[in-house]
């Protein structure tokens, strides 16, 4: 199981990194092309509460949590 | 001036919602917001929760932003005890000692008893460090009234490359108390109950143990540390991937779950329970989660889609996809359909049932939440606007559990039931926003 962790910490580290040293430079937009991105529909931010009320729904139905935001404590949901 | 102050308030809300979500920067509201939701949550014949939301933000002190969210959870109903249907009546004593709920031959036993109110309160603070890092730094307690929980979080974001890769790391501590009503059982211990051809009367037709006497409280501790990175890919694209890791140790059973110990084959009555044991679990937990998302504006319409892959080292996995798409109808009304697919692997340590007379396991638990199973989630939520910086939301939910029958080899009469409590649950939300 450790080599595993090991396995995908490394994963996407060695991903973020390469993404970052190549392609993320040259990606995305100029501060003038950000009309699109800058509408509230297209922030994730913008339906933050839905979101973490899905999440508390489904921390206390299934097994998982965790991915989107922090995968913790706080309930004891039956 | 104003253009400046705008500018400079702007990365500290992206910082929290960054904190809050594990996620790369974004912008919000330039001033603040005020953020209401209602949540009307009903489990056919089981669990019915209303759950109410007040969400703050504002500029204080400059450049740096206060968030505040208060929470209410009210609910009542029945949950599974992990106990296997059975073909006469099973009584079970209830967690405080008072009184007894029963099940009908056939039927999956429903711990009635089940009341509770919850309340928590999340406050953080986010402050920009120059032009491309925020910091921010949150604090969370909540209180039900056999569980309290207190926790610190910060995190800290970076932008790069024009501001189009943002990176992000995020921690947090949390430290629950779980106060069981009639106290802990002892993990692998017997529960008083029986199983018996007539129904027992019950002693208390309406008690409830909410308010009963908790035992001594046993602790939990929780760390999460949540790596992001999020990246405009064009005009119209951004994607997100994180990585979260949570190490939970201390008192992880559930107090109120059981697992039937039943005859098996060659005995008198085989698949019928001899008995009830508590459930055990490993006292340490280490969950991990890659979860990749994209969004795309699509014609005037924005896609959402994304991808979580969890693991942990009770040896559960767990896949879910889930897709938003919001149709624009013209005038700031929106249409948004929503759809979730989730499959889990069950846990080394989950049993349907034990069987008397073979040698115990270390850890056992028939909690249903740790067995293998599919769930569907399928919504529809209708956007209204409400002046020019608010808008409405109403939207209605079904999710739906679906588990297998039972073992291959079911033992006796539990071959002609089916073990797993399957769940339906119907959802309607009220939200409203306001940008300050």
């Amino acid at each position: 199981m450790r080599s595993r962790l090991r396995f995908a910490i490394l994963g996407l580290c060695s991903a973020v990194l390469m993404l970052s040293a190549s392609g993320c430079a040259t990606m995305g937009v100029e501060a003038w092309e950000r009309d699109i991105l800058a509408k509230p529909e297209m922030q994730s931010s913008n339906e933050a509460l839905d979101r973490s009320l899905d999440d508390h729904i489904y921390f206390s139905k299934e097994a998982s949590s965790g991915g989107r935001s922090f995968g913790g404590g706080g309930c004891g949901c039956n | 001036m104003q253009l400046t102050k705008k500018s400079s308030i702007r990365p500290a809300v992206a910082a929290m919602t960054a904190a809050l979500l594990g996620a790369g920067t974004v912008p919000a509201a330039d001033r603040g917001k005020l953020e209401t939701s209602l949540l009307l949550y009903s489990e056919v014949d089981r669990v019915r929760a209303l759950e109410g939301i007040v969400g703050f933000e504002r500029a204080i002190w400059g450049d740096r932003l206060l968030n505040v969210r208060l929470t209410y959870d009210g609910l009542t109903g029945a949950s599974p005890n992990g106990a296997t249907p059975a073909g006469r009546f099973q009584t079970f004593t209830r967690p405080s000692g008072n009184g007894s709920y029963s099940a009908k031959p056939g039927a999956i036993p429903l711990d009635d008893t089940f009341r509770d109110t919850r309340f928590s309160i999340d406050a953080g603070l986010a402050q920009p460090l120059g032009r491309l890092t925020q910091l921010s730094v949150g604090a969370h307690f909540s209180s039900e009234h056999d569980y309290s929980s207190i926790g610190l979080n910060a995190g800290v974001t970076r932008d790069l490359f024009r501001k189009n890769t943002t990176l992000g790391v995020s921690a947090a501590y949390t430290h629950d108390v779980v106060s069981p009503v009639g106290g802990a059982p002892i993990p692998m211990s017997a529960h008083v109950g029986h199983a018996d051809d007539e129904e027992e009367p019950h002693e208390h037709e309406d008690d409830d143990d909410e308010g009963e006497g908790t035992g001594p409280g046993k602790g939990k501790d929780v760390f999460d540390v949540v790596l992001s990175m999020s990246q405009v890919l064009d005009r119209m694209t951004i994607v997100r991937l994180n990585y979260s890791f949570s190490h939970s140790s201390g008192y992880l059973n559930d107090p109120y779950k059981l697992l039937s110990v039943i005859q098996g084959n060659g005995a008198t009555d085989p698949g019928e329970p001899v008995g009830y044991l508590y459930e055990s679990r490993p006292s340490v937990r280490n969950k991990h989660a890659l979860f990749a998302g994209l969004r795309r504006y699509l014609w005037g319409n924005t896609v959402d889609l994304s991808y979580r892959f969890f693991w942990d080292d009770w040896g559960m996995t767990s896949h879910t996809a889930e897709l938003f798409y919001r149709q624009q109808l013209g005038g700031g009304h929106f249409l948004q359909p929503h759809f979730r697919i989730y499959n889990q692997t069950s846990a080394d340590f989950y049993y349907w049932y034990l069987v008397d007379g073979q040698t115990l396991p270390q850890y056992a638990s028939a909690d249903y939440r740790l067995a293998d199973f599919n769930a569907y989630t399928i919504g529809l939520q209708y956007g209204i606007p409400f002046g020019e910086l608010g808008h409405l939301t109403l939207g209605g939910e079904y999710y739906m559990q679906l588990g297998k029958r039972g073992p291959p080899n079911a033992i006796g009469v539990l071959r002609d039931f089916d073990l797993f409590p399957d769940m339906k649950v119907f959802m309607i939300r009220l939200g409203f926003s306001y940008d300050l």
